[in-house]
């Protein structure tokens, strides 16, 4: 159903491409595609280019409408997509850039444990993990939480758990935000979105959602891999997960709420998935409140899910979290939009910066970053697909001046969920992942298939672009040992 | 009456395709196909009825809406659908009854989680006397 883009195209260097603004079409900047020659064709063909095009018509909009090399089509915005709005000048917010999966997005976790060590106990890990951590479809976690707690939760995020006991301080300093944003009104969020919520702050969730076990496979920039605590052959813990049906709910309803609202700014839409709201409107502001309640709520979520894994291992090795060095590298959000100031045209702006399918990537020095990380960078957490790699890199410089401070967040889809299905008829996904050392397990009956390595890119192309476009640089390589998925 | 549905193609998700000889039908037969994506009917009985109402301004926004209240009660409220009977009312509402029992875990397989329908392509249209609706799910 994807639409092929029509329009120019123009190759500017070996990993950028610019859809010149086209005034007929209402582009009020050019795009820019950041893909390499064997990426492009997919992002031109797939419907992904057409959505860079109709955002470039949005309110507001500075310097360019930008994808990076994960990208292919999503709803309104493209997966992948960055765009950011001057609110100061009419610059709009818009759900479709922020997507369903609120503060979807990866943490991750180092340890001392070696993979060598590990390995003969992998299945019995996993099949430890996958009882312990609450994943798949309308299964609900060990956390009941009550309307005033989720409230809380929604209000103040990870901060929220640290003052009930629930997170350290030493998580929340690597957190993104610290694991809450301000401005976050609980009355901006329906009953029903926390009826959605209300038994799921501490769940997986089903879908491309997972926890895995890594190990550090190789290492390319050692005094950044020495500051997050990464080294060849020690074993990491990461989680991709969001913010469950509380997020989806609040997309829902602000979509529905945004309805009227650019007919009665005067915004035409090339897509009805588009719509928004000047980001300084009531109904603006309304839904950047909701939105950033299901952000905190993910980042408790996540969170919680880390609690557990702690719990877990601890019971397994038999030793204290502390004692296995289990320690939280960082966590980022990926589907996000928030109010930053950037430098545009030698003038200091305040802009919300949607990130779809795209991930924070602040340089050293940044003021929001933490101590540990002020002299290498943000740490940013691409995972891959479950039988290739996952990717620890760190933001630059070159993020901030030409992408917002935003860089890559995924592999990114190729094979339709049905397609992916249809291919592994026959086959045991499995069984295929075990003759590689992989131990997989999802509660769904076609997860394995739907998430198979062949229905994403592959993962080291799209790290390669970001690093030849200078928006990030390679820290460390981790390779799967064991997956959980819903 | 001559109704169905299917699913189609899409890659990062799954859209649904219905018809039928009236609004209706086709509304009811596009809550059919949402709701066997979450629970297969086979193993459900038709013991409880679930009344909704929506009202839209245009039949596009009317299966987004319609279709968003029926994920509400499988997905949040847990009612899993044996079918759904539908009629019009007014211009642009429905009157459905969705037909079904209360999820059972020993009796029930949930097969998939639905963030959301979207206004992706919808699609709500009478050509030649015969409606045809499409929608595409944030799976």
């Amino acid at each position: 159903m994807a639409r092929e883009y029509d329009g120019r195209v123009e190759q500017l260097d070996p990993v950028r491409w610019r859809l010149p603004r086209d005034p007929s079409k209402g582009m009020r900047v050019d795009g820019i595609i950041y893909a390499s020659q064997a990426l492009i064709g997919e992002a031109l063909s797939g419907g992904g280019a057409c959505q860079v095009a109709n955002v470039a018509t949005l309110p507001g909009i500075v310097g360019a409408s930008l994808a990076m090399p994960d990208i292919h089509w999503g709803y309104g915005f493209c997966i992948g997509g960055v765009a950011a709005m001057d609110v100061e000048e009419g610059g709009i917010v818009s759900p479709g850039g922020v997507g369903y999966d609120i503060n979807c997005g990866v943490r991750l976790l180092r340890s001392d444990l070696e993979a060598r060590d590990v390995r003969p106990r992998l299945k019995e890990l996993v099949d430890q993990l996958f009882r312990d951590l609450p994943a798949g479809v309308g299964v609900g976690g060990p956390f009941e939480f009550g309307q005033q707690q989720l409230r809380g939760i929604c209000r103040d995020g990870s901060r929220y758990l640290a003052d009930h006991g629930l997170a350290d301080q030493a998580d929340l300093d690597v957190t993104e935000s610290g694991g809450r944003l301000d401005d976050a009104d609980p009355d901006t969020v329906s009953p029903k979105a926390f009826h959605r919520g209300a038994d799921q702050c501490g769940t997986l969730g089903s879908g491309n959602h997972f926890a895995e076990v890594q190990v550090v496979d190789e290492v390319f920039d050692a005094p950044a891999a020495q500051a997050m605590g990464l080294e060849p052959g020690k074993v990491t813990f990461m989680i991709h997960c969001g913010s469950r049906g509380l997020g989806h709910q609040i997309c829902e309803d602000y979509l529905r709420e945004l309805r009227d609202a650019p007919a009665r700014y005067g915004i035409q839409l090339p897509d009805r998935q588009l719509v928004c709201a000047p980001a300084s409107s009531g109904e603006g502001r309304r839904y950047l409140s909701a939105m950033r309640c299901a952000a905190n709520f993910a980042w408790a979520n996540r969170q919680l899910l880390v609690n557990l894994v702690r719990q877990t291992l601890a019971r397994f090795f038999g030793a204290s979290p502390e004692r296995l060095g289990l320690r939280q590298i960082y966590d980022v959000a990926h589907n996000i939009a928030k109010l930053e100031t950037h430098e545009v045209q030698g003038r200091r702006r305040l802009l919300c910066v949607h990130r779809k399918g795209a991930t924070r990537a602040f340089p050293p020095g940044h003021p929001e970053l933490p101590a540990v990380y002020a002299q290498i960078g943000q740490p940013v957490l691409i995972p891959g697909d479950m039988g290739r790699a996952s990717y620890v890199l760190v933001g630059t410089q070159g993020a901030m001046e030409q992408t917002f401070g935003s860089t890559c967040h995924g592999a990114g889809r190729v094979l339709s969920r049905q397609a992916a299905i249809a291919s592994a008829r026959g086959r045991r996904i499995d069984q295929e992942l075990a003759q590689q050392g992989i131990i997989a397990k999802a509660r769904g009956r076609t997860g394995l298939a739907e998430e198979q390595p062949a229905a994403y890119k592959d993962v080291e192309e799209v790290v390669r672009t970001v690093a030849l476009a200078g928006l990030s640089k390679p820290v460390a390589r981790l390779r799967p040992m064991g997956v959980v998925k819903g | 009456m001559t109704r169905g549905h299917r699913t189609i193609e899409h890659t990062a998700d799954i859209g649904l395709e219905a018809w039928g000889d009236s609004l209706a039908d086709m509304m009811a037969g596009l809550a059919e196909g949402l709701a066997e994506l979450v629970c297969p009917p086979r193993h459900v009985q038709p013991l409880r009825r679930v009344q909704l109402r929506v009202q839209a301004e245009d039949p596009e926004a009317l299966a987004v809406d319609f279709l968003s209240a029926v994920l509400g009660r499988v997905q949040v409220d847990r009612f899993v659908v044996h079918h759904v009977e539908a009629r019009q009312d007014g211009p642009c509402g429905l009157e459905a009854v969705l037909v079904g029992e209360p999820y059972d875990p020993s009796r029930h397989e949930l097969e998939q989680e639905i963030k959301a329908v979207t206004y992706h392509q919808v699609r709500a249209v009478c050509e030649g006397g015969r409606w045809l609706g499409r929608v595409f799910l944030d799976i």
